[in-house]
């Protein structure tokens, strides 16, 4: 019962007329939305990151192609970088083009 | 014994050539010779002295015929018979009284004290005269014997015929006494003594204050010297001088006791007796000034008063009596406080040997003593270690003199499994003494050793026991211990000790590192000590370095990756209950752990503490934009202030610990707001979206009653259901339950919490499966529920946001359910460590089994709890 130290156990027996809520601290948790568990080319969660970073969210963004295929922004980065002249989406083998 | 019979040993032609003439001479001498001795040991002195000359020509006369050996003979003779029959009774017959004093003993102890005194004295001086006496007449014959020597000119040097007498004469009288002592001579010797240097040490006392404080008022002066006076039997009123005079008349009159005593050869029993009495006051003085204080340090006052009392009375002795013990110490023996000469010799340049000697021994007494009785009170003496610092220091150095530490870890594990390894103890306390006593032993022994031998059986045992990981995850992240009523300040300490730690982690990390340079390679090699000579040779030395508390700790579960889990699943407790973003002791914490634990160990914690630093920031900015927003807009007013109640914390699931996820419907209001909130964030973050936990979290209510408004902090699911009430007053479980979305039987453990409140009143309805819930209307309703209060079960884990760790390790386990089943089938039983190795052996990929053997115990107690498996001598069955 940690959370109710404030009254603890007091018996108040009084006529409660209304309730307002000061406060609503609420728990959410953040998804990328990949429609699919991990990247393709880490196989990594596309909730945490890639291998290179430390945290995950705004410092490991995920990048879509123009196939709707979704990576980690590092993980393809290093891919296009290693594929000349023209990457392919390692997924589909499609031209790699960031999605708009 | 007559002539004839004595010539009769003699050469017999000799007796041949004697004259008529001769023979008469030889005869009316001895006649005469052995009158005058009579007289002599009979002690009739008056006429003797006129007849030395007579005597002293019958001897060389007698001498003459080389009867020489027969007279001196007949002499010593006579005086020992004088000795056996009338001196050594006399002299025994004064301790008479004392005959069965080992049972008067105490009740009227004090009253003999001045008895024995006065007696001892007594007797001594008389017998000290009679021999004086006999001695005297010796003399008188070793002169006579020394005139005639020329005529017989056998012997060498005068003094050495005399040397010879008295020895011989000494060897008589004590060897007299001797064969008569008395069993309860030594007692009384030993009496004397202990009352004089009671005496003594009270004087001494009053000096060694009087010293201290210069300003000491007279009356207190006056008092001491009184009581002094009431000992002493001395008419001073108590100055400084006098009490000298005092002392130095006390010391005075033992000097006389034990010279006397030694001039009846009684030398080793007289310093056996004094000796004993100093050791015994020593005792004594050392039970009286340690006690059961261990606040302050005792040692120094304890040395400052063997210097004060025992030694300044033994300086004075030895002095009295010309230091003419003749001790056979090798002078290598020094005490190290014999190389600084002490100031408390006022008189003397340098200490003598016997000095030296009695110091040392003294000392090494004092160790002794204070050691054991430290040890025999170290557990707690540990139990408030803090405080009790100097009581440890001075153990320490005793036990640097003494080198018993043996006998301390003997006494300490018997106290620790009776006092502290008992299932009464609890798990908090038991790591609080475990604690305390790391820090403590290690003031006392460096390098861990003996600690290493007391820490095992607390290890052993806290390994045993469930709550172990969480109570240490408990104490090292906040500092009341998880437990109330436990002592507070020591899980501060712990954290303190992370702190602490810091530094000298850098260094034990070099220690391990493999890859350490050469220079540190040789520096390590030139700090090399061996191990001390009780170190168990079984146990590496690499365990000498473990002497830091957390390295200790951790060494109680056996592996850090447990204690990261239990500490990653209260860290996430706790900050899924904070209502503000304040994190910064959890990032102290997680900073020294991670300087502990090593930054990958702890990589998820610092995810964690992040969310919560990113749900600060987005927070602000989310709301912000939607303020801005409905105030561009036209939205309504409502809404804008509705939406500063909502705060969020945003979490970045993977790296969280699974979450208990529980369906509860919000009250609309409030849930139109979240997913108002979670359009924004994903407009702000896009492509991300926010998943809300609605289970989660902390809301404050202000509930108004009729004439005052109360304050509360709930979980949602508190706060849904009493804002269900707020449009109708009362509810059947099914209909509420349904309204708030969750099975009746959650509902119902979850509504007992305002029962208990006396807000919401329960009474069964139609259905006797349906309660009926509402809320309390009057004051006598209240009453009449309050007593339902008893009812509330306060069930903690269910109210966890967190799974906690069984619960983690029972889900991860249950893959392996089967293969252990099929195992048994094949097997018939197992024991546990073969199951571990077997399933180590084949499950290998994809759930690989990476276990250890205690989660595995654990899970398998689980499974026999579910009477699924059965245990029986260490084996594993399949239950049938």
């Amino acid at each position: 019962m940690e959370r109710v130290e404030f009254q603890k156990l007091e018996f108040i027996s009084e006529v409660f007329t209304s309730g307002f809520i000061c406060l609503w601290h609420a728990v959410a948790s953040w998804t990328w939305d990949a429609h699919d568990e991990t990247c393709g080319i880490c196989r990594m969660a596309f909730d945490g990151c890639c291998p290179d970073c430390k945290l995950p969210g705004d410092d490991c963004p995920l990048i879509w192609g123009a196939c709707n295929h979704a990576f980690h922004l590092h993980c393809i980065l290093k891919w296009v970088n290693s594929q000349t002249p023209q990457a392919h989406c390692p997924m589909c083998r499609r031209e790699w083009q960031f999605k708009e | 014994m007559t002539a004839d019979a004595l010539s009769s040993v003699c050469n017999l032609g000799v007796l041949d050539s004697l004259s008529e003439a001769s023979v008469s001479e030889i005869l009316e001498s001895w006649n005469s010779f052995c009158l005058i001795t009579e007289a002599i040991v009979k002690g009739d002195d008056s006429g003797l002295s006129s007849s030395y000359s007579k005597f002293q020509s019958y001897v060389s006369s007698l001498c003459k015929y080389g009867l020489r050996s027969l007279v001196e003979e007949h002499f010593l003779i006579s005086l020992q018979d004088m000795l056996e029959k009338h001196v050594a009774p006399k002299f025994w017959k004064n301790f008479d009284a004392y005959s069965n004093v080992t049972d008067l003993e105490e009740n009227d102890k004090d009253m003999q004290e001045d008895e024995v005194e006065l007696l001892l004295c007594k007797a001594l001086e008389e017998i000290s005269l009679e021999k004086q006496y006999q001695e005297k007449y010796l003399l008188m014959l070793v002169k006579s014997l020394q005139l005639c020597k020329d005529s017989t000119s056998m012997e060498g040097h005068p003094s050495d015929v005399e040397k010879f007498f008295f020895s011989k004469y000494q060897l008589i009288v004590s060897s007299v006494l001797m064969t008569t002592l008395p069993r309860q001579f030594p007692e009384v010797l030993h009496r004397y003594f202990k009352g004089r240097l009671e005496e003594l040490s009270t004087i001494m006392a009053g000096n060694y204050e009087d010293n201290e404080l210069q300003d000491g008022n007279d009356m207190e002066l006056y008092g001491k010297g009184k009581h002094a006076t009431r000992f002493g039997n001395m008419d001073i009123d108590g100055s400084y001088d006098q009490k000298k005079i005092l002392e130095n008349k006390l010391v005075r009159n033992i000097g006389m006791v034990v010279h006397n005593l030694r001039s009846l050869g009684f030398t080793s029993m007289t310093e056996d007796a004094y000796a004993s009495a100093i050791f015994l006051l020593l005792k004594a003085k050392v039970y009286d000034l340690a006690g059961d204080d261990y606040r302050s340090s005792v040692l120094e006052s304890i040395k400052e008063w063997i210097q004060a009392v025992p030694l300044q009375f033994l300086h004075a002795l030895l002095d009295y009596l010309g230091d003419s013990i003749s001790y056979l110490s090798p002078s290598s023996m020094k005490s190290p406080l014999a190389s600084s000469p002490s100031s408390c010799y006022p008189g003397a340049s340098k200490p003598s040997e016997g000095i030296i000697r009695w110091q040392l021994r003294l000392e090494y007494f004092a160790y002794e003593t204070l050691q054991d009785l430290r040890i025999a009170k170290l557990f707690e003496i540990i139990v408030d270690y803090p405080d009790s610092a100097p009581a440890i220091e001075d153990l320490k150095q005793c036990l640097e003199y003494t080198g018993q530490h043996s006998k301390l870890v003997d006494s300490f594990i018997s106290a620790l499994q009776y006092r502290l390894l008992t299932a009464g103890a609890s798990t908090n306390d038991i790591l609080h003494q475990y604690v305390s006593t790391i820090k403590a032993l290690r003031t006392i022994d460096p390098a861990g050793v003996f600690l290493e031998a007391v820490g095992e059986p607390i290890r052993e045992y806290l390994r045993g026991r469930k709550d172990t990981i969480k109570c240490i995850v408990t104490m090292l992240t906040d500092g009341s211990g998880g437990n109330n009523n436990g002592p507070g300040n020591s899980g501060d300490s712990l954290l303190e000790e992370l702190n602490r730690d810091e530094e000298n982690q850098e260094n034990a990390g070099l220690d391990d590192d493999i890859n350490t340079d050469d220079k540190q390679a040789w520096i390590d090699v030139q700090r090399w000590e061996p191990d001390p000579v009780e170190a168990d040779p079984l146990k590496g030395s690499r365990y000498r370095r473990k002497v830091d508390v957390l390295g200790m700790i951790v060494g109680i579960i056996g592996s850090k990756d447990q204690l990261v889990n239990e500490y990653r699943v209260m860290l996430a407790e706790k900050l899924l209950n904070k209502t503000d973003y304040d994190i910064d002791t959890e990032i102290r914490t997680l900073e020294l752990l991670k300087i502990h634990f090593g930054e990958n160990s702890m990589q998820k914690c610092e995810i964690m503490l992040n969310d919560l630093i990113d749900s600060k920031r987005t927070n602000t900015n989310v709301k912000a934009t939607i303020n801005q927003l409905s105030q561009t807009g036209s939205e309504s007013r409502e809404r804008e202030v509705s939406f500063d109640i909502i705060d969020t914390t945003i979490i970045s699931s993977n790296f969280w610990p699974p979450i208990q996820d529980e369906v509860v419907n919000i009250p609309e209001p409030v849930d139109q707001l979240l997913s108002d909130y979670a359009k924004r964030y994903h407009e702000i973050k896009t492509p991300r979206k926010l998943l809300w936990k609605k289970n989660l979290g902390t809301v404050k209510l202000e509930l108004e009653f009729e004439d005052r408004t109360l304050q509360f902090t709930v979980t949602p699911v508190h706060a849904s259901i009493i804002m269900q009430f707020q449009d109708q007053t009362s509810w059947t479980s099914k209909n509420l339950a349904a309204a708030i979305g969750m099975p009746e039987d959650t509902l119902q453990r979850r509504i007992s919490f305002w029962i208990s409140k006396g807000i919401i009143a329960e009474s069964s309805g139609e259905d006797s499966n349906d309660h009926l819930y509402k809320l309390v209307d009057s004051m006598a309703d209240g009453g009449k529920t309050g007593i339902n209060n008893e009812e509330l079960v306060a069930d903690d884990d269910a109210e966890r946001s967190v799974a906690s760790v069984e619960d983690q390790l029972r889900k991860e386990m249950t893959v392996y359910e089967k293969f252990i089943v099929g195992m048994l089938k094949n097997f018939g039983s197992m024991a546990l460590d073969r199951i571990h190795n077997t399933l180590k052996m084949f499950c290998v990929s994809d759930p690989t089994y990476d276990k250890s053997l205690q989660q595995l115990q654990f899970f398998l107690s689980g499974l026999v709890a579910e009477e699924k498996l059965e245990l029986r001598d260490n084996m594993y069955f399949l239950k049938k």
